[in-house]
This record gives C-alpha cells, sequence and structure tokens, in this order.
C-alpha cells in the first residue's frame, strides 16, 4: 500500500513537471505567433498607409489627442517629423493619430481607418475624407462617435494653425452622421480666428461659399 | 416628445442574445410615456412600432407640437455600464447650412431667419438647461454617471425647434438582457421628475 502510494506520488510529480514545461512552451509559442501577428498587422498598416515624408520636415513636438478612457480624449506630446506644408502636416498627425497610438487602449479611431484625401480650400476650410471604416468600425453612440471626431478635430487644431474649420467626407461623400448620432453634414471648428492668405475671403463672411465644401477647387490635394 | 432612436432595418447599437438598440429604447420610451402621461402630459412618440422615420420626419412630428420638449432615448454600445448622460445639441459656430438650402432658395437665408437645419439653434440655452436638469436626475438614479451633461453635435437633434435633449445609457455589452430591463423604471422616473423640473405640467415657454 505504501510503495502504491509513493509509486503514485511520484507518477504525479511528474506529470505536473511534464505539464509545466509544456505549458511554458505553449506560452513561448502563443508569444512567437503574437509578436508576428503584430508584426505583419504593421506590415500591412504601413502599406495602407505609409508615412509621409516632406523636403520640409522638421522634428518638432506634435500633441495627439488620443483615447483616454472609454469618452474621452487627452494629449500626448509626441516627436514627429512634420512639414511645413499644412496640408502634408495635417496628413502626419493624421496618420500619427490614426496608426500610432502608444497602447492599443489609446486608439480613438478604428484600426482599419485611412485617410484618403486631404484638401485646404483658400478660406480656411479642411476637407478630410477618411476610408468607410471611420463610419462603419466606429461602435454606434453619441459618446463613442464624439471620441472619434474629438480625436481628430483636437489634433489637427493643436497643429495646423492654418486650418479655421473642418468638413468630414467619408469615401469622398458627404453623409449625415458617423455611425447613426454625430453630425457630419456641417463643419467643426478648428482655429476659427486662423490667419488666412492676403485676399482670401473667411469662410464664416461667406455662407454662401461655405455651403458648398467639395465643389471649388481645392488649394491643394493630396491622395 | 420621446424619441426611441433608430427602428426598421436601423438597428442602432447590437449586443449579445440579440440585444438590439432599437427596441430597448422603443419599450424604455412606453415606460416614460406611461409615468407621463399619468401626471396629465401630452405624450407623443416619433414611432411607436419597428419603423425608422428619417431624421427629418421624426423633426417634423415634434415640430408640429406647439411647447413641447423632446427627449430621444439612446442605448450606447460603448460606456460603463449602467451609467446615463445626457446630451444638448452643439453648434459650432461656423456651421452652414448644406449645398441644396441656400441653393433652394438662389440666396442666403434672410438675417434672422431660421433654416430647418439651424431649427434647434434658437432653443440651446434651453436645451442645455433641460440637459442640466435631467442630467442631475440621472445622476441620482445611475451610479457612475456624470453630473453635468454633454454637449455634442447630435444629428437628431439639429432641427428640433424645441428644447431637445438626447438620453444615452450604457449600454448593449450585458450579457443578461434583464439588466436593461431593469434601467427602465429609473430612467422614467428621472425624465419625468427632470421634465417636471423643467417645464411643470400646463405651463407655457416661449422661445
Amino acid at each position: 500500500m505504501q510503495r502504491n502510494l509513493k509509486f503514485f506520488m511520484a507518477a504525479l510529480g511528474l506529470l505536473v513537471l511534464i505539464g509545466l514545461v509544456s505549458l511554458r512552451s505553449l506560452h513561448q509559442r502563443v508569444g512567437k505567433l503574437s509578436e508576428r501577428e503584430a508584426a505583419e498587422e504593421k506590415a500591412r498598416r504601413e502599406v495602407l498607409a505609409p508615412p509621409i515624408f516632406t523636403a520640409t520636415d522638421v522634428k518638432s513636438n506634435a500633441q495627439i489627442y488620443w483615447a483616454e478612457g472609454p469618452e474621452k480624449v487627452a494629449p500626448v506630446t509626441v516627436e514627429l517629423a512634420l512639414s511645413a506644408d499644412p496640408v502634408q502636416r495635417a496628413r502626419q498627425v493624421l496618420r500619427a493619430l490614426m496608426e500610432d497610438p502608444p497602447t492599443p487602449q489609446q486608439r480613438a479611431t478604428p484600426p482599419d481607418a485611412t485617410v484618403l484625401a486631404f484638401y485646404i480650400l483658400p478660406d480656411g476650410t479642411a476637407i478630410a475624407d477618411f476610408s468607410d471604416s471611420l463610419a462603419s468600425d466606429t461602435p454606434s453612440g453619441v459618446e463613442s462617435e464624439s471620441q472619434v471626431t474629438n480625436s481628430i478635430v483636437r489634433t489637427l487644431a493643436s497643429n495646423v494653425p492654418n486650418i479655421r474649420r473642418l468638413k468630414i467626407l467619408i469615401h469622398g461623400q458627404e453623409v449625415d452622421t458617423l455611425a447613426g448620432h454625430v453630425d457630419l453634414t456641417g463643419f467643426f471648428d478648428v482655429n476659427p480666428n486662423a490667419p488666412l492668405p492676403i485676399g482670401a475671403v473667411p469662410a464664416a463672411s461667406s455662407p454662401a461659399n461655405a455651403a458648398k465644401p467639395a465643389a471649388p477647387s481645392p488649394a491643394k490635394t493630396s491622395r | 416628445m420621446l424619441d426611441p432612436a433608430h427602428g426598421g432595418t436601423d438597428t442602432g447599437a447590437r449586443g449579445e442574445n440579440n440585444i438590439a438598440e432599437k427596441d430597448v429604447v422603443l419599450g424604455f420610451a412606453r415606460e416614460v410615456r406611461g409615468e407621463l402621461e399619468s401626471l396629465g402630459y401630452r405624450v407623443v412618440l416619433t414611432r411607436n412600432d419597428d419603423s425608422n422615420p428619417s431624421y427629418d420626419d421624426r423633426a417634423a412630428t415634434a415640430n408640429a407640437n406647439r411647447n413641447a420638449v423632446f427627449v430621444s432615448i439612446h442605448l450606447a454600445s460603448t460606456g460603463a455600464v449602467g451609467t446615463a448622460r445626457a446630451y444638448y445639441y452643439q453648434y459650432w459656430t461656423s456651421f452652414a447650412a448644406p449645398t441644396s438650402i441656400t441653393a433652394a432658395s438662389a440666396n442666403a437665408p434672410a438675417p434672422g431667419a431660421v433654416t430647418w437645419e439651424e431649427a434647434q439653434r434658437p432653443y440651446a440655452d434651453q436645451s442645455r438647461r433641460f440637459a442640466e436638469v435631467l442630467q442631475g436626475e440621472l445622476s441620482t438614479r445611475f451610479s457612475g454617471s456624470d453630473s453635468a451633461p454633454t454637449g455634442a453635435a447630435v444629428r437628431g437633434l439639429r432641427s428640433i425647434e424645441a428644447p431637445a435633449v438626447v438620453v444615452e445609457l450604457s449600454s448593449t455589452a450585458v450579457s443578461d438582457p434583464s439588466s436593461l430591463t431593469a434601467m427602465a423604471a429609473p430612467l422614467a422616473s428621472a425624465i419625468v421628475h427632470g421634465v417636471e423640473l423643467f417645464r411643470p405640467a400646463g405651463a407655457l415657454v416661449t422661445p
């Protein structure tokens, strides 16, 4: 009896040892798989939204508004190479916002959303055209949709002083709402008192022009 | 005016066990209606079935009723479960009407004229006060909720010619649908008390 018990305990100990070794190996394999997925995801995203470099890039401290909790956004200072061209500068900070959150929890926009085009009109109105994912992958709700628009508007307001107001398009189209709640038919204030090029008519004093955001020839375009 | 959000093919937020925002908020609205009617209020729902009136249809229904207050009821897919928030329409200073509206009149709107797109603007202060009162009532019934309301450009409020708010509860991310049903009574109580404080039954208020 005593001998059987010893044999049983030894077998149990051996099984526990084998289990621990297997568990460690399994953990390492899962870790490697996860690293590979992250690397593949990074490579995929670099194809979807490649880094933007211009001749006037200067290392600067940018304020990027990422998520802070489920509803708010908060600025994080990061060093970015930013262009002197406001259109490219806007695309650079939006790319940082959408591609490089410091942690997954701080991501404020859907992972697959990208900027398709960005324009700034002479009256200080910016037009940002986002991929479908910005609308289709944002969770439905005033709170969640506001977090997305706030992160975009505040990031532009803090880093691109030339933009007075922003119009958001989804895949080239004007849409009623982002995901059923937040109004995208109007314009978001960015820097309402931003200086304009000499001779430009401010958007606020030109309602007829301001009502046609997508039609006039853009000052600069970029895709 | 009570506005159960979404409806029809527009389910709104979705959760496990076939939880759909459109169904839950319709139940909430019916509960609130019963409470308000028992106090002598006349209550109109923008929908009382699984239809999905457009934003403009809902606004037209609301604007046909004078001296109304408008409460749109939503259920979010995010946020701390069991919390509630009141929103009022926050106008951006540079908001401009879509092309179709100004093109129809060939000219900019006459000074002082209020366009359909901006019908909520004259009521912005009243809506904010209504939201403040309502958020106060919600925060005492839904633990963890903010004490102040939030301004946001909520599309469904923009053309409402009355004090108008959105009440959004969290969330569809519950595993047991009965926990949502349990929110109906405190929500109804908060809205009833909020309406009573903001506009006692029979009182007439002009903008």
